[in-house]
């Protein structure tokens, strides 16, 4: 009995921590190319959380929904990267920094003023959850799973198997380097934002499908998507899916004992005692550390 | 309106407190606090819950800044060993960890509820007679006379130079055989000691105090206030926060003579505003509207 509830418990988690891997993973392609923490990250899930929203009042389903967050989502950080991040690539990470928390309230008060702060859910039909065993399988929870996991999929796939994911490792491994054997480096940071936007939306989008859309959710997913990137290695795609999915369990699994509302404390406490412990993360090889 | 516009030099010279104290981390040292508001909230629930307990009112002010003082310390220890990306990451997570507790801590801090009822600073005095803002007023001119003396005598002393050496090169002062490391956490100490003042004038000049008042907005709203004045000057700091306050309240008129703005349409206004202007000020005016400072490239 008690291992059945503690299971589901665990089941959640990795649930909950696919969609903090694909958050994690737009915050460290950011990190690794264009080299500052970009604290709009949760907004822009927000926006793709609304993107959704339009892609299913047309009747487009989780489909419509995924392929409408994305592309909203992609479509404003691309927006940003050539309205304000491009210029800010010369001065230091501080200012990009700054500069991305002026986009997170301003996507936030943007959505909110036009949106209102309803609540609002996904026009999707209701299912039975099924039993596997001892675990309550929610259809969404495979929905989102299998999406993530998709997402992830296209993700190495871009950034090991393309000419253009190549270049974006050699940015991300060595600037000067790559600037110097010839790469173009706007191109690279053109479609690095891309992908992170869509993660980003995605993650949006995911997040809708499994609980309710306000302007003010992304916020909440911030802090457990860096504690996921910094866990994971700042810059290592890998281990931000990892560290996802660790946040995403551990914040569950805690949840008896700390109750629900420490939940997001939870992922703030393991990023505290990673960085005093590990502070290249978990899957830093010393090679790569800078 | 005299009621007014005491009411906003009350609130004006509240934030200064704050923006002085960032202007000395990250405008003076290049500390980078993103978490400022913990620190406000602290002195804020301190001075209110030691006053209504009996403590009198200048100990809870002095506690409150002590405690924010305290909680800065081992934080500023975590920056030492920290890339500033990461800190300022862990600086907003220690705000919001703040409010979690305050949020949760019921029996200490009354919830979502908060504490209401808390004594102004003429009744915990037991002054009657005049307007209690003024009262608070007066207190507020003080303490503000007396945080830019301690400013200004850390800035201009070897103490001063050597915490702008640290924000202009650290690697120079390393080189020159000197440690940042403790100016670094003296300094955290001090800046945060200032926004816990802040927070207990604020509690007692609001008299009411809940979690939702604590949120990361506030941070950056000093932010801009700093930025906007240029940061590293003092001058700029306090030219900064009277912008700011001219913009907040302005805010208000603005839904008068706008109709049909609803009071949380007009929130998302205030966000979007301040969003607005982080991102305008980092791209074009990083060194404020009043231009750079000498001596800094």
């Amino acid at each position: 009995m008690d291992t059945a509830y503690y299971l589901n418990l665990a089941f959640n988690g990795v649930v909950e921590g696919s969609i903090y891997a694909l958050g994690a993973l737009s915050i460290t392609l950011v990190f690794g190319i264009a080299r500052f923490p970009n604290a709009a990250t949760g907004d822009v899930m927000t926006v793709g959380a609304f993107g959704g929203l339009a892609g299913t009042t047309l009747g487009g389903g989780v489909i419509g929904a995924i392929l409408a967050g994305v592309a909203a989502s992609a479509a404003v950080t691309v927006a940003f990267y050539y309205l304000l991040f491009r210029a800010l690539a010369k001065r230091s990470a501080v200012a990009s920094m700054i500069a991305s928390i002026g986009l997170a309230f301003f996507l936030r008060a943007a959505l909110g003023f036009f949106m209102g702060h309803d609540q609002r859910v996904y026009d999707l039909p209701l299912a039975r959850a099924t039993l596997v065993g001892p675990l309550r399988v929610q259809p969404a929870d495979v929905q989102v799973m299998a999406a993530a996991a998709a997402a992830l999929a296209v993700t190495f796939g871009l950034l090991h198997l393309t000419p253009i994911g190549r270049r974006m490792r050699a940015v991300a491994d060595n600037p000067d380097l790559a600037r110097a054997s010839g790469i173009n480096a706007g191109r690279v940071m053109v479609v690095m934002w891309l992908m992170a936007g869509a993660l980003a939306g995605l993650a949006g989008v995911l997040l809708g499908v499994k609980t309710v859309v306000t302007p003010d959710m992304g916020w909440d997913l911030l802090l457990p998507a860096f504690a996921a990137t910094i866990l994971g290695t700042i810059g290592n795609p890998v281990g931000a899916v990892l560290g996802g999915l660790l946040i995403g369990v551990a914040q569950e699994l805690s949840t008896p004992f700390v109750g629900f509302t420490y939940k997001i404390g939870v992922g703030f406490a393991v990023l505290l005692l990673m960085l005093m412990i590990r502070p290249q993360g978990l899957f830093a090889r010393n090679a790569l550390v800078r | 309106m005299d009621i007014y516009l005491l009411a906003v030099a009350v609130v004006t010279l509240t934030y200064m407190l704050m923006t002085f104290g960032l202007n000395l981390q990250y405008g003076f040292t290049g500390l980078i606090n993103f978490g400022l508001v913990g620190f406000f909230a602290i002195g804020a629930y301190t001075s209110a819950l030691l006053v209504m307990a009996g403590v009198p009112l200048l100990l809870g002010f002095a506690a409150a800044a002590l405690l924010a003082a305290l909680a800065a310390w081992p934080v500023a220890l975590l920056s030492l060993r920290l890339r500033i990306e990461y800190f300022a990451i862990v600086m907003l997570g220690f705000s919001e960890t703040i409010r979690l507790i305050i949020t949760n801590e019921r029996w200490l801090t009354g919830g979502v509820q908060g504490i209401p009822g808390i004594p102004s600073a003429a009744a915990a005095l037991g002054i009657t007679g005049v307007d209690p803002n003024l009262v608070t007023l007066a207190l507020l001119v003080v303490a503000v006379g007396l945080v830019l003396a301690i400013n200004w005598r850390l800035v201009n002393s070897p103490f001063g130079r050597m915490i702008q050496a640290i924000r202009d090169d650290e690697e120079a002062v390393r080189s020159l055989g000197k440690q940042p490391g403790r100016f670094k956490v003296a300094v955290f100490m001090v800046g945060s000691a200032f926004a816990g003042l802040s927070g207990a004038f604020y509690a007692h000049y609001i008299t009411y105090i809940t979690p939702e008042q604590f949120v990361p907005l506030l941070t950056f709203y000093v932010w801009v206030a700093m930025i906007f004045g240029g940061s590293g000057r003092v001058s700029g700091a306090a030219i900064g926060t009277i912008v700011l306050i001219g913009f907040l309240e302005g805010s208000r008129f603005l839904r008068d003579v706008v109709p049909g703005i609803s009071e949380v349409e007009m929130a998302s206004l205030r966000l979007g505003v301040v969003g607005v202007a982080l991102m305008l000020l980092m791209r074009f005016r990083p060194d404020g509207i009043l231009g750079a400072r000498a001596g800094r490239a």
